[in-house]
Formats: C-alpha cells, sequence, structure tokens
C-alpha cells in the first residue's frame, strides 16, 4: 500500500519538476526576447567601434542566433537546443557555453561544498549546545553572535576581510590563484577567506534553526520518558532529540542553498576573484554575453529544482507520516 | 431589530464598495497620469511619486480600516514586544535612520560635489600618509593628511563629503526596503489570501505558480532582469517587488487556511456576506500581524538585494546608494579604507535593527512559529 503510494508520489512529483523546468525555460526565454536589446544589438555596437562591416555582421549573428526566423521557430529551437546540450556560443570568451560551464563549475563547486560543510557543522554543534543550555551566558552569546551573523552583508564581510587579513596584515592573497592544483593546501588556505564570507550567514541561520528544533523536540514526552528509563543525558540528547530534530533541519539547509546561498556565492566569488559560474555570469554581463548569463541562470535555477525534488523524495521516504495530496 | 441589523450590513458594504471604487478610481487616475507623462508632457511626476500614490492609497483605503479593525490585538502584541530591549532599541534606530533620510540632507553639503583639494581626507581622528610625486623635483615627499571636524566621516578619492554621501544612501535604502516590500506584501497577501480562500483548482494553479517563482536562484533572477532590462532604481525596486512574494504568499495562504474555517468566517457567510467582503475584512484582518512582522523581517533582504546589486555594478548608476559607495571603497581599499567601511557599517545596522525588531514582534505574536 505504501510502497505504490511512494511510486505513484515520486512519479507525480517528477512531472511536476519537468513542468517547472519547462516554465523555467520559457520565462528565461520570455524575458531575454521582450528586453529592449536583441543581443545582436549590444554586441554589434562594440564591433562597430572597432570599425567593422556591421551590415556583415548583423547577418551573420542573426543567423547564428536565429532571430530572422519567426518567433515560435526560435522558441522550439531553443528548446531543443538546450535538451541536446547545445547551449549557444559564448561571443566574448569565443567557445561553446557547454565548454566554459564545463571548466569553471568545479570552483563554484567547492567553494559552495566547503562553506556549507564549515557552517552545517559548526551552526549546528552551537545550535545543539545552546538549546541543551537554554538562557545560560552561553546561549545568550551565542543567539546575539547568530543575529549578527545573520545580519552582516556577506558582500561587506568579505570586504572587509580582505581590508584586514589581506590589505593591512598581508596574512593572505587578495585574489585567489587558478594556477595551484584544486586538492592542495595552499588552494584550502586562499579558500578560507571566501568560505567564512560565504559561510557566517548560513553558520548564523543554522545555529538558529538547530537551536528552535531541539528546543521544539525537548519538550516533547518520550524525551521524558527516555529520561525516566535512566539513559544517560548523552543518549538522550544525541539519539533522541537530535534525531529528530535532524530532518526538518536537512530541508531548511537544502531550501537555503537554492534562495540564499546560491546568490552569497555569485557576490562572494566576484569580491575574491574565484572563477566560478558567479564569475563568468557577472563577466558576461558587462561583455553582453547572453549566452553564457542565460545559461548560469537556467543551470542554477535546474539545480534548486533538482535540490528540492530528491530533498522531497528523501523526506517522504524517511518520514512515514509526510503525506502530500 | 433586524431592521437595524440590515442597516449596518448595508452600509459595510456599500462602505467596502466605495472604498473599491474610490481604489480604482485612483489606479485609473495615476493611469491616465502616467499615460500623459509617457507620451504627451515632458515629464509630470518622477517614477518613485507613482509608487508612493499607489502604495498610500493601498495602504490608506486597506491597510489602515484593517489596522484600526484589529488596533487592540496590535496593542497588545506591541506591549508584549516593548518587554524585549532589543526590539526596542531596533525600531528606534529606524526611527533615528527616517529622520536622518528626511532632514539630514538639509544639514549636509552636497553630496555630489567633486572637490579635489580635499580628496582621500581621512575620518575625524585618522591621519594617512601620502607619498606625491613632484614633477619639479622628481622626488616623493611624504606627508600627513589628517581628518577635519568639516567632513567627520572623510571624503572619497573624489574629495566627495563621506557623511553627505552616506545621509543621501540612507534615503535610496529605505526607499527601496519600504517599496519593495511593499509591492511583495501586497502580491504576495492577495495570492495567499485568494489561494486559501477560493481553494481547490485556483490554489492548486496560484501554488504552483508560487514553486516556479521560487525555483529561481532570488538574487540570481534579479541580476538576470536587470542585466536584461537595465539598471533604474524604480525599476530594480518593482523587480524586487514583483519576485520577492513568494513566502509571503506562502505563509499567508497557510494562516488563511485555519482562518477560513473558523466560526466568525462561516457566520459571516452564512449572513450572506460576498467573497470579496469576507477577504477584506474578516481575513486580512486577522492576518495583518501576521503581515506587519513579515514586512519587517523582509526589509532586511530587500535592502541587500539592491546594496548588492549596486555593489557589483548593476544599480541605477544616477542614485549614490550604500552598495554604490561601498563599490568605489572596495576598489580603493588600500588607501581609502573608510570609504568600504561606513556605507557597510550602516548597512549592517540598518539590517541588524530590521531583525532586532521584527524577531521581537514575532516572538510577541506568536513565540513559537517559525517564520
Amino acid at each position: 500500500m505504501r510502497k505504490t503510494w511512494l511510486r505513484d508520489y515520486i512519479i507525480k512529483r517528477l512531472l511536476i519538476a519537468v513542468i517547472i523546468a519547462w516554465a523555467v525555460l520559457t520565462i528565461t526565454f520570455v524575458l531575454v526576447r521582450v528586453g529592449p536589446t536583441s543581443p545582436a544589438d549590444k554586441y554589434l555596437a562594440n564591433l562597430a567601434a572597432r570599425g567593422q562591416d556591421t551590415a556583415q555582421v548583423v547577418a551573420a549573428i542573426e543567423a547564428r542566433y536565429g532571430v530572422d526566423r519567426p518567433i515560435y521557430e526560435q522558441y522550439i529551437n531553443y528548446i531543443v537546443n538546450l535538451g541536446r546540450g547545445d547551449w549557444g556560443w559564448s561571443l566574448s570568451t569565443s567557445m561553446p557555453v557547454t565548454e566554459l560551464i564545463k571548466t569553471h563549475w568545479i570552483y563554484s563547486f567547492q567553494l559552495i561544498f566547503l562553506s556549507s560543510i564549515f557552517a552545517a557543522l559548526i551552526g549546528i554543534l552551537i545550535g545543539i549546545y545552546s538549546a541543551v543550555r537554554q538562557y545560560s551566558k552561553t546561549d545568550y552569546i551565542a543567539t546575539f553572535f547568530s543575529f549578527i551573523g545573520i545580519s552582516i552583508p556577506n558582500f561587506w564581510l568579505g570586504v572587509m576581510l580582505i581590508l584586514l587579513f589581506s590589505v593591512q596584515l598581508g596574512l593572505f592573497k587578495t585574489y585567489y590563484d587558478t594556477s595551484l592544483p584544486l586538492l592542495s593546501l595552499a588552494n584550502l588556505k586562499q579558500l578560507i577567506l571566501p568560505v567564512i564570507t560565504l559561510g557566517t550567514g548560513m553558520l548564523a541561520g543554522y545555529t538558529r534553526y538547530t537551536r528552535s528544533a531541539m528546543l521544539d523536540n525537548l519538550r516533547k514526552e518520550f524525551v521524558r520518558t527516555a529520561r525516566a528509563k535512566g539513559l544517560p543525558e548523552r543518549t538522550v540528547i544525541g539519539k533522541h532529540v537530535f534525531r529528530n530534530a535532524i530532518l526538518p533541519l536537512i530541508t531548511i539547509i537544502m531550501f537555503d542553498l537554492g534562495s540564499i546561498v546560491f546568490g552569497g556565492a555569485y557576490l562572494t566569488e566576484i569580491i575574491f576573484g574565484i572563477p566560478g559560474l558567479g564569475q563568468i555570469s557577472f563577466n558576461a554581463i558587462f561583455a553582453d554575453d547572453y549566452a553564457v548569463v542565460v545559461a548560469v541562470t537556467v543551470i542554477s535555477a535546474f539545480l534548486i529544482l533538482m535540490i528540492n525534488l530528491i530533498t522531497d523524495i528523501t523526506y517522504t521516504y524517511l518520514d512515514p507520516r509526510i503525506r502530500y495530496d | 431589530m433586524t431592521n437595524r441589523f440590515k442597516n449596518i450590513k448595508h452600509i459595510a458594504r456599500k462602505v467596502g464598495m466605495v472604498k473599491n471604487l474610490a481604489f480604482i478610481a485612483v489606479m485609473a487616475l495615476l493611469g491616465v497620469v502616467l499615460l500623459l507623462d509617457i507620451f504627451v508632457v515632458e515629464k509630470i511626476f518622477g517614477l518613485l511619486v507613482y509608487l508612493y500614490i499607489v502604495l498610500g492609497t493601498l495602504f490608506i483605503l486597506y491597510g489602515i480600516p484593517s489596522l484600526y479593525a484589529s488596533r487592540r490585538l496590535i496593542k497588545y502584541y506591541w506591549q508584549r514586544a516593548s518587554r524585549n530591549r532589543l526590539a526596542v532599541g531596533g525600531l528606534a534606530f529606524i526611527l533615528f535612520l527616517i529622520l536622518l533620510a528626511i532632514i539630514g540632507p538639509l544639514f549636509t553639503t552636497d553630496p555630489t560635489a567633486a572637490n579635489f583639494e580635499e580628496k582621500n581626507l581621512p575620518p575625524v581622528g585618522f591621519t594617512l600618509e601620502e607619498s606625491v610625486y613632484d614633477i619639479k623635483t622628481g622626488q616623493f615627499t611624504t606627508h600627513r593628511i589628517t581628518g577635519t571636524g568639516e567632513h567627520p566621516v572623510g571624503t572619497d578619492d573624489k574629495g566627495r563629503d563621506l557623511l553627505a554621501m552616506i545621509i543621501s544612501g540612507a534615503g535610496v535604502s529605505l526607499q527601496v526596503g519600504l517599496f519593495a516590500t511593499g509591492i511583495a506584501i501586497a502580491l504576495g497577501t492577495l495570492i495567499g489570501v485568494t489561494a486559501a480562500y477560493l481553494g481547490g483548482k485556483m490554489d492548486n494553479i496560484l501554488m504552483r505558480f508560487t514553486d516556479i517563482m521560487m525555483t529561481f536562484p532570488f538574487f540570481l533572477l534579479l541580476v538576470f532582469i536587470v542585466f536584461i532590462f537595465g539598471p533604474n532604481l524604480v525599476f530594480i525596486v518593482i523587480v524586487i517587488g514583483l519576485t520577492g512574494w513568494t513566502g509571503t504568499a506562502r505563509l499567508i495562504r497557510s494562516e488563511s487556511l485555519s482562518l477560513r474555517t473558523r466560526e466568525f468566517v462561516m457566520a459571516s457567510k452564512a449572513l450572506g456576506a460576498s467573497d470579496n467582503r469576507i477577504i477584506l475584512s474578516h481575513l486580512i484582518p486577522n492576518v495583518i500581524s501576521l503581515i506587519i512582522v513579515i514586512a519587517t523581517l523582509s526589509i532586511p533582504g530587500v535592502i541587500l538585494a539592491e546594496a548588492a546589486l549596486s555593489f557589483i555594478g548593476l544599480g541605477d548608476p544616477n542614485v549614490a546608494s550604500w552598495g554604490m559607495i561601498l563599490r568605489a571603497g572596495q576598489q580603493n581599499l588600500d588607501t581609502t579604507w573608510w570609504v568600504a567601511v561606513a556605507p557597510g557599517v550602516m548597512l549592517f545596522l540598518t539590517v541588524l535593527a530590521f531583525n532586532f525588531l521584527g524577531d521581537g514582534l514575532r516572538d510577541a505574536f506568536d513565540p513559537r512559529s517559525n517564520i
């Protein structure tokens, strides 16, 4: 009974995900088309400034983009090409967008991955401690600092960290060095400031979520039962309370990843010059390179869609009480 | 008795109708003025004025009656919130900031006036060593620049007074926070309440649409739209408002869902109240405290979004917002560090103040809720 229900649920959820993916593509297409300038226009201004024959270039670009064809045909081409893995040509870097993304995604990934681990580990630990010692001095201090952490603008924090540790103290380089191998201590060292920049807000958020999730469960009756059985406090907190608090916590962490972390990573990469997806999208914006900007936006939306899908399905699988109709 | 009751109902319905008609009339008038503005005359109002009028009418016609209807509840909540010292401190800072933004510019010099004689002046109490290359002697001469009382927070690399810039930036940030949140809250409330009240298919469609909007990472979508349509402050505010309503819609929907089945709504329905009336005079006044909390807690995100856009160079180039100053400061970090520090401190304190206030209000409203 539950098995077939679960299967139906997953199928339904997948269908909705496909529809949302299609809607995301359509919205980006419409936005680009509705925009006041076409991709050719902006690029033309650059070329004309360099004294090239514009008429020839217009024809070439319009043919390349397919702007000369009717709008519905452009729309179908857009979707089909994206589906086939042809994400367009990046004018500013002169390579296929897929190639560009393949070389740069790892930088974004390492930043987001390390920041998430850093924030989740420390945030959850502080949150647990804060909840167990509710209203203690440590709890007040932790709560106060988590307020500061969620309020500090992360791009400003990044600038201040550079000012203090790189400019004044000279401990770190001000710019990210891509020549270092990814899995080296030197690379890890130059990621310290970016990880703190991106991770502080997340850390503060996780502290607050963990604290409130733990407090919710600490008041429950099974905790009293566990204590009455004479279980050591360690087991009560670790096994009974934390295990029940972790599930909603994971959902929130996953949700944050989409709504907050991607934007934060975008800014962090720009501040520290890390050549991730945010940085290439940022460069593309100032070079009027539409294909790259569209690709990065669509990829992030798809990633979030997938993360949400996986979270939802695992959540439903793990927690038999959950029923979505 | 029944007659009197009928009369009250009649008057209430009339007031509701007049209100809606007044709203439509004001909007129509505004539309005509806007069209005139675009096609006939050069410029009647700045675009911001339109936003002020739209949100002002919305607030006067629908916000104030709802607030008035639940005045005792709000007073009670405020009494509870005012016990939280951080919340009161936050409110005090916000009021100070509003005052600063309104009357501050009267006392400061022109924030855009460049004066290269006085460039890179440090704040009061700081000195900076500067090496200047002298063409005549061909040597570097080092001299110390000390901050003066004339420019208490110093000047930037074009000699503009930083304090004046910060004060004019306060106005920008507050207006962005107010308008973008206003639009987002109005939209979110409308969509949330409608979805909850109508239910069924309509609920499904609206919530799936919300899901789609939530799939885009907020900041990336913002960057994407500003990239395509160009940076203009009013436009940025509207876009933040139009993309930031999703969370509000969800919260308001779930709150309204539980309200919809309460007895007083049933009673109102049984007495023949229209959907319109139930939504406007029963559902919205009852979610107004929730709306206040969401608004207070979402203002910081909005202010930060605009600041971040300006910081990466996608802000309105004609407006000296805090993000813009910070951007200039970041580029000269090794010499004029105060240009990067000052706007960031203000941004941080503003966000902190709104978070403290919002948290205090939320605790007063419902200590166990997880907004």
